[in-house]
């Protein structure tokens, strides 16, 4: 990237980043906490009843990342190395878990996992206790390995398979290639997968609230104080602590970065063939990934029986009553897809931009606007909407639609994953092609748009799938926006359960997720023409 | 919708109403309840335009409740937010304040209103029609009117209760810290549920304030619970399904849960705590006459009957019956509940239970 003085473009790209990120991140959040004021956070930390939820969020954070990211990348691995069978089934299985609706899933895992669990119980005999810390670490562990999968997927399949098949012609084995050429290859990524899950399990309430029990962490903490007492000041103040710990995971990050840069020219893999894995690991990841599946399986099983079901588990008989729900509150369903779609689309191209100036750039501040980037993730849901109802709830601003407002939210608070993946992506791509665009002339965003864009085709579905799926299925960013108008399926699926209505809550739900399952083929679809096209173009 | 085109079409219907009063009024045969104080000149003001109610109401409870005021209205649109979670509207609320967007709150405890009154974003308003609720049953200083109880008891998986606990149902709280429930009870989570707060209080006041003996009780009372889920109907969900065997809970949610699985039972014990569901006018509401006609509406009799209805609770007024089964302030023992002094104590009280079970 040339210097920001000669290329007024660049800085103006710069200046429209900076401006959205100050207006869509940092302002609602500075209302937020700045909530309680300076008697409000004293009466709070001294009380001290933060300090267990702390301790509680640190472990669970630190168990459900590890196992997540190892599962994740073993999924990649699977997918990406291996010949094993299967793969368009297990890459639809492996999104699943990111299509769950909060409270629906988890009570799922009850229902099958329970003390009087279907498998637990009534197949094993078992009354396990699954609630508190191990439930939560063995539900967040499946419902966040998606995110790690997809993130070192992208990596992994922009590896250079040549200097794979290098190391393996010159006489190094499998498992040496993997360690010394793979594994620091996958570096970035792996940074950036750790990073994010570990992130996205510290600010996860769906989870913890239905499987927590007795184990309180702080988004279940600031949720309680929210919802039982209205206490909107204590909230503010343990939604500060999550943006301290997130600040402190961004230092560590910084750290393990290291400036170690690991460089593979393109991210044309298709090239030539990876060097084939021994036939043993193609099997083992095969029944790795076979198992997972049947856990993802067994759970959307359960809604959809409990969906066709007259009252599950108590009564059996088949019913397609609970489906008039749809039809009754299809308005919901169709706002969500409409705010899913343009929160994706959008969210993936600003992700990808700022990933580039801040990546590719040069300037002073760039680590700054780098963590401010990243910290939507460390905001939970409830904060970020509370955020927006607060900043933005001003008489002269009513003309701002509310569907449109909770689009921009769901853009802004969804931006971390897209760039993450933005970002492991260009650290891939050497600046020499950079230079060489450059020197035929290519301006700073011409380089960005017509070489950098085309390589980074990964990390744009990566932006584009997480922010869709995650608008789909927000519940907490939408419930302090939401008006009658602008209403989402996640608030109709509370409203049922609240009501009682879990055969109702279950046939939205089916609704929703096989809504938002048909909504991504058909992008994939349409997204893959399009790739070829370009390609005949070029 | 701009904050000039509703005080235009508030004045638009003002000419109408004082156009209908010139030529002999009230030809609309339904009883204005505001003429009833005959104080403000507005009080005569016709009701219509568009209100907006956020209600803490289930949601089948909701669709027609409405219904059935805008039947009672005519010419008044409700837009209804529902989100059955009171705490989350007052928090709404309470963001919404540079600019309100809600005129009526409905539902949820009166702590929840009462918390807004005393931040300033509640109208004073006095109904007519609360002339038919009990003093206690309102705010004293005029800012949310109760229209229905709710009361605290147990719910129970029968099956269960039957096989592991010897059948019989408790009939006091102290029955609940028998060792044979070891393990097999739940409590929704006293610090994300009102409703396992307000089991705490009543602990409290059984024991006359006496917040040692209380705490024993929940000491004791640990010792058999299994989990304190995170949201009220959950725990329902979890007896209904067998996975627990009973937990204390809203005696009108348990009705509702047993229509459809007989295999629950409700049992009330006596000294049993409730609370005063209520409704509220936002402050800075742009139609306060429709706001004002939705909070009448609500506590008339008719309305009172058909929330009993809907949701089985039980009205505030004493000429609306119970629904079949469900148990009523004068058929249970209740607790000498202190509604102020619990909402004043909550955080200590919470805070203290922490530290007495250790969590």
């Amino acid at each position: 990237m040339t210097s920001l003085r000669r290329e007024p473009s660049l800085l103006l790209a710069l200046l429209v980043v900076t401006g959205l990120v100050l207006l869509f991140i940092v302002y609602p959040q500075v209302r937020v906490v700045a909530t309680p004021g300076g008697s409000g956070y004293a009466d709070f930390f001294s009380g001290g009843s933060w300090v267990r939820p702390l301790q509680n969020s640190l472990s669970v954070t630190a168990l459900s990342t590890t196992t997540a990211v190892l599962l994740g990348f073993v999924y990649a691995y699977a997918m990406v190395y291996t010949d094993m069978r299967g793969k368009p089934f297990f890459r639809l299985v492996g999104i699943l878990p990111l299509l769950s609706p909060p409270f629906v899933v988890a009570a799922a895992y009850i229902l099958l996992f329970g003390p009087r669990g279907i498998i637990t119980y009534h197949v094993f005999g078992q009354s396990p206790n699954i609630l508190g810390l191990f439930g939560i670490w063995g539900v967040q562990t499946i419902a966040f390995f998606p995110f790690s999968y997809q993130l070192i997927a992208d990596v992994l399949s922009r590896s250079d398979a040549r200097l794979e098949q290098a190391a393996r012609n010159l006489g190094a084995g499998p498992w040496q290639v993997f360690r010394s050429v793979t594994l620091p290859l996958t570096r970035p990524g792996l940074g950036a997968a750790i990073l994010t899950t570990a992130i996205y399990v510290l600010e996860d309430f769906g989870n913890p609230a239905l499987i927590g029990g007795l184990y309180t962490v702080l988004p279940t903490q600031a949720y309680g104080l929210i919802s039982g007492f209205g206490d909107l000041s204590g909230a503010a103040a343990v939604s500060t602590i999550l943006l301290g710990l997130a600040l402190v995971i961004y230092v560590a990050k910084l750290r393990l970065d290291g400036g170690r840069q690991y460089v593979t020219v393109s991210g044309k893999a298709s090239s030539i063939p990876r060097p084939p894995v021994p036939r043993w690991v193609s099997w083992a990841a095969f029944i790795a990934c076979s198992l997972c599946a049947l856990v993802i399986l067994l759970v959307y099983g359960t809604l959809v029986v409990s969906a066709l079901t007259l009252a599950f588990p108590t009564n059996l008989g088949f019913t397609t009553q609970h489906f008039e729900y749809v039809g009754a509150h299809s308005l919901s369903l169709r706002n969500t897809l409409v705010y899913g779609l343009v929160a994706a689309t959008l969210s993936g191209i600003f992700a990808v931009l700022a990933a580039f100036l801040v990546e590719r750039g040069r300037w002073r501040g760039r680590r700054v606007l780098d963590f401010l980037l990243i910290m939507p993730a460390a905001v939970p849901g409830l904060f970020f909407g509370l955020g927006y109802a607060t900043a933005f709830n001003e008489q002269w601003l009513d003309w701002v639609d509310r569907g449109a407002l909770i689009t921009i939210s769901m853009i802004f608070w969804n931006i971390p994953v897209g760039y993450q993946a933005a970002v492991a992506g260009l650290r891939q791509i050497d600046r020499s092609i950079d230079e060489a665009a450059t020197s035929l002339g290519a301006s700073g965003l011409r380089t960005f748009r017509d070489v950098l864009v085309p390589m980074l085709g990964g990390s744009v579905r990566v932006g584009f799938t997480t922010t869709f799926v995650r608008a789909v299925t927000t519940l907490s960013v939408v419930i302090f926006l939401f008006t009658t108008q602008s209403t989402t399926a996640t608030i109709t699926i509370f409203q049922l359960v609240g009501d009682f209505n879990w055969g109702g809550a279950t046939a939205f739900t089916v609704a929703d997720v096989g809504m938002a399952i048909i909504a991504l083929v058909v992008i994939a679809v349409l997204g893959r023409g399009r790739v070829s096209l370009g390609a005949a173009r070029g | 919708m701009t904050p000039q085109l509703d005080r235009r079409s508030f004045l638009k219907a003002m000419g109408i109403v004082t156009a209908a009063a010139a030529c002999g009024g009230g030809g609309a045969g339904a009883p204005a309840p505001a003429t009833a104080t005959g104080a403000a000149p507005t009080a005569a003001a016709k009701p219509s335009g568009r209100i907006s109610v956020y209600s803490a109401l289930n949601e089948s409870t909701n669709n027609q409740f409405v219904a059935a005021f805008k039947a009672a209205t005519p010419g008044v649109e409700v837009d209804l937010l529902p989100l059955a979670a009171a705490g989350e509207l007052q928090t709404r609320i309470k963001a919404e304040k540079a600019s309100p967007k809600a005129d009526v709150f409905i539902g949820g405890d009166s702590s929840f209103h009462d918390g807004l009154g005393k931040d300033g974003l509640l109208e004073t308003y006095e109904s007519p029609a609360a002339s038919a609720v009990a003093k206690e049953s309102k705010d004293p200083n005029k800012n949310w009117t109760g229209f229905y109880f709710g009361i605290f008891g147990i719910v129970m998986n029968t099956d269960r209760v039957n096989k592991e606990v010897g059948g019989a149902k408790p009939t006091s709280w102290d029955d609940l810290l028998d060792p044979k429930w070891k393990g097999k009870l739940i409590l929704g989570s006293p610090i994300t549920t009102g409703g396992g707060y307000i089991f705490i209080a009543t602990q409290v006041f059984r024991f006359n304030k006496d917040e040692a003996k209380a705490m024993d009780y929940m000491k004791r009372f640990h010792a058999n619970v299994a989990q304190y889920p995170g949201t009220s109907p959950q725990a329902i969900q979890l007896v209904s399904q067998g996975q627990f065997v009973a937990a204390p809970n809203w005696a009108h949610d348990i009705l509702t849960e047993k229509v459809k699985n007989p295999g629950i039972d409700l049992a009330i014990p006596k000294g049993t705590g409730y609370e005063i569901g209520a409704v509220s006018v936002i402050k800075g509401t742009k139609n306060p006459v429709a706001a004002k006609a939705f909070v009448d509406w609500v506590l008339t009799k008719e309305a009172g009957e058909l929330n009993v209805k809907l949701s089985n609770r039980v009205s505030v007024r004493t000429d609306v019956p119970p629904a079949p089964g469900a148990p009523t302030l004068t058929s249970v023992e209740l607790v000498n509940y202190d509604r102020d002094w619990a909402a004043a104590n909550k955080d200590r009280l919470l805070k203290l239970w922490q530290q007495t079970v250790g969590i």
